[in-house]
């Protein structure tokens, strides 16, 4: 049989199916309850013409489910932003580029925010190998660059354009580490996402617990997107450990802790990083008593932004992601007004001055030297009744 | 625009490579390498980790070559035991194993997290000077792979390869080493392959195991197919017109007003959409593979 004929149309063809069913995949994210309640803020009707900045998100790929919280941040900023008196008496746009979650795609998207829409900040993305040749391109062209996604150490040296309005991975793991010991938990179990993220958590809260006296146990890192846990949920029930730190986003975190209670591990017993993402599309039942520590979200800024959220988009947060793109768009749009100018080196230097202290809706926001957030308030929060609420403390071993 | 054109100019270019590198095993001898990107890797992380420890750039480069001309060698001869078919999956699942090793071998890959602030080349010119330059630089590898190639299969050695395609058993009847044809084939390809991979490094400045998802072989097959298999011309073509696309439709929702949740989707099916549209009409790519006489002189 010829291979002209029949395989090789056969492979071309599948070739190209397989390409396209795959990047559909990804891209046909989960919106079924975005449209369940539309309470978008009327436009300010005086604002006239309109200032335009960028964003380069994971819209598609495999971090599209933040990319898509992140993008939801924005849009309930620029509402916020518009329905009052907008940016120079004009109307903020954010346009939102796709960077497939591929660091090429994610600079050709910089490429054309900055040489075709001419946009002065470009806010991106969320993995820090794409965050960083954004930033890196972004200084080159001196365009002013927020990263409100990554937390590599890397990004603090791209230069005088690029900002930070998330912490690095070292303040969560170092918080959540001290206050466990605190309360008496020693021994420790670990599970997260076998990514950037998850690695850079591990790494931190590890440090951290050597650091207060504490240690891990048994440290586990899933693959995403599998359909089942329990051979990572077995192991962990084995190391017999005095608590399960955990840090998942929502849809898997939904299974890993169905899996759990059906295996009979004691949700009084997990202590969610981000507890809000951790528990958010979960059974109440199987998440109930459980503990975590979370962005600041219940203080008076981020309480608004939490039901302003619910009320867009019929739901709880998706990831803990949303709200650092938040802070990003409101801060740009004042070092904007403060600017009184689109001029990137102005915006830049009027956004330093904006973050000398700013209150934001993930809690206070102050950069450091190399403009990188330097503060991170956290709270601890425990599930109740398939609610988030707020404690001042880790509840402890024995109670 | 100008600088968003040069960018997906170069990525184009390197995309070209890849290309050429898959149309010597696929269109030429018929070896259905699934697992491409496992040879980009190499080169990607031969020049991650070299320059991450304070190598010069030629020397990671020489080492991603070397490497990836061995593993491609290896790789072919596993053909002498594998039919076309079992080849093809063995190719996938290679390419697997090395992007799980770089996701899971921290100390050597940093894992995850990637490898970043590769040195970039050209860092002293301008912006827009660096640019043509890179697109100078990934244009120049890309002539010289496709004069390899065109060497390569012009000569007589071509005409084995494509008899291996065809028919090979006829072509060890005839006393033609297949398995040997294969291997070296293998040999001359996959360091064009690790050539992208460290050049891409270099421009990007970050290599992750992100980058190595059995997506990239896929859409450097999409490259070759669309532009037709077994035609260097041809393949290079694909890869800039499938590059564009994708760049191109980033300006769908500045003319339409689309619902932005569902701007990211719906791009990625207008490039879906317009793919299988190329293929329903022009099955035989954009410039088909010409049938050669058998005994015509190079």
């Amino acid at each position: 049989m010829p291979f002209r004929h029949a395989a090789r149309r056969a492979v071309a063809t599948a070739a190209v199916a397989a390409l396209t069913v795959g990047l559909a995949a990804c891209g046909s994210g989960d919106d079924s309850k975005s449209s369940a309640a539309q309470a978008t803020p009327k436009v300010n009707p005086e604002l006239k013409g309109q200032v335009t900045i960028g964003a380069v998100l994971p819209l598609t790929g495999a971090s599209a489910t933040i990319g898509k919280d992140q993008q939801r941040g924005i849009e309930l900023a620029v509402d916020k932003i518009n329905s009052g008196g907008g940016v120079l008496g004009k109307k903020l746009v954010v346009k939102v580029e796709d960077s497939e979650g591929q660091a090429a795609s994610a600079v050709n998207a910089a490429r054309k925010l900055v040489s075709v829409d001419k946009t002065p900040v470009v806010i991106g993305e969320y993995s820090s190998g794409n965050t960083i040749p954004i930033g890196q391109y972004l200084q080159q062209r001196k365009v002013v660059h927020i990263n409100a996604g990554s937390s590599s150490p890397d990004i603090a040296k791209i230069g005088d354009f690029s900002f930070s309005v998330i912490g690095l991975d070292n303040i969560a793991g170092k918080f959540t580490a001290e206050k466990l010991v605190q309360a008496g938990y020693h021994k420790v179990a670990f599970l997260a996402p076998n990514n950037a993220y998850g690695t850079g958590l591990l790494k931190a809260t590890r440090a951290a617990l050597q650091q207060s006296g504490g240690q891990i146990v048994q440290s586990l890192l899933y693959t995403e997107g599998q359909s089942d846990y329990r051979q990572e949920l077995q192991r962990l029930k084995s190391a017999n450990a005095d608590i399960v730190i955990y840090s998942a986003y929502g849809k898997e975190a939904a299974t890993i802790n169905k899996e759990a209670y059906q295996l009979g591990m004691d949700p009084r017993k997990f202590f969610g990083i981000y507890l809000t993402m951790c528990t958010t599309d979960s059974d109440p039942r199987a998440v109930d008593g459980q503990q975590g520590m979370d962005v600041n979200y219940i203080g008076p800024n981020g309480s608004a932004y939490k039901s302003a959220y619910e009320a867009k988009y019929g739901e709880g947060f998706r990831t803990s992601f949303s709200g650092y793109t938040y802070d990003a768009v409101t801060m740009a749009a004042k070092a904007i007004n403060q600017a009184g100018s689109v001029d990137p080196a102005k915006i830049r230097d009027a956004l330093a001055t904006v973050g000398k202290r700013y209150e934001g809706v993930t809690g206070a926001i102050s950069f450091d030297a190399h403009n990188q957030r330097s503060e991170q308030p956290y709270l601890i929060a425990t599930m109740k009744d398939g609610k988030v609420s707020e404690e001042g403390e880790v509840r402890g071993p024995e109670a | 625009m100008l600088d968003f054109l040069l960018g997906v100019a170069v990525v184009a270019a390197i995309y070209g490579i890849l290309a050429i590198s898959l149309n010597l095993q696929a269109g030429a001898t018929g070896l259905l390498n699934f697992g491409l990107v496992g040879f980009f890797g190499i080169g990607a992380y031969a020049t991650g980790i070299s320059t991450m420890h304070g190598a010069p750039w030629p020397l990671g480069m020489a080492i991603g070559l070397v490497l990836a001309a061995a593993a491609g060698a290896a790789v072919g001869r596993l053909g002498r035991t594998l039919a076309a078919e079992y080849w093809a999956i063995a190719t996938l699942a290679l390419a697997e194993l090395l992007r799980l090793v770089a996701l899971n071998t921290d100390s050597l890959t940093r894992g995850p997290q990637g490898i970043s602030a590769v040195p970039g080349f050209f860092s002293g010119l301008g912006p827009q000077s660096r640019d043509l330059a890179w697109l100078g630089l990934a244009a120049l590898v890309l002539a010289l792979c496709w004069w390899v190639s065109q060497r390569v299969t012009g000569a007589q050695f071509g005409r084995v390869l494509r008899l291996v395609r065809e028919q090979p058993d006829l072509a060890a009847s005839l006393g033609h080493d297949v398995v040997g044809a294969k291997v070296r084939v293998m040999a001359i390809s996959a360091p064009m392959a690790a050539l992208a991979g460290s050049l891409y490094t270099h421009y990007i400045s970050f290599i992750g195991p992100g980058q190595l998802e059995p997506f990239a072989t896929f859409l450097v097959w999409t490259m070759v197919v669309v532009g037709g298999l077994g035609n260097a011309f041809g393949v290079i073509a694909g890869a800039a017109i499938v590059q564009l696309l994708f760049d191109v439709t980033r300006f769908i929702d500045d003319v339409f007003d689309i619902p932005s949740e569902n701007a990211g989707g719906l791009r990625i099916l207008v490039v879906g959409a317009a793919l299988l549209g190329f293929l329903y009409f022009r099955s035989g790519g954009l410039v088909p593979e010409r049938l050669r006489r058998i005994d015509a002189r190079s």
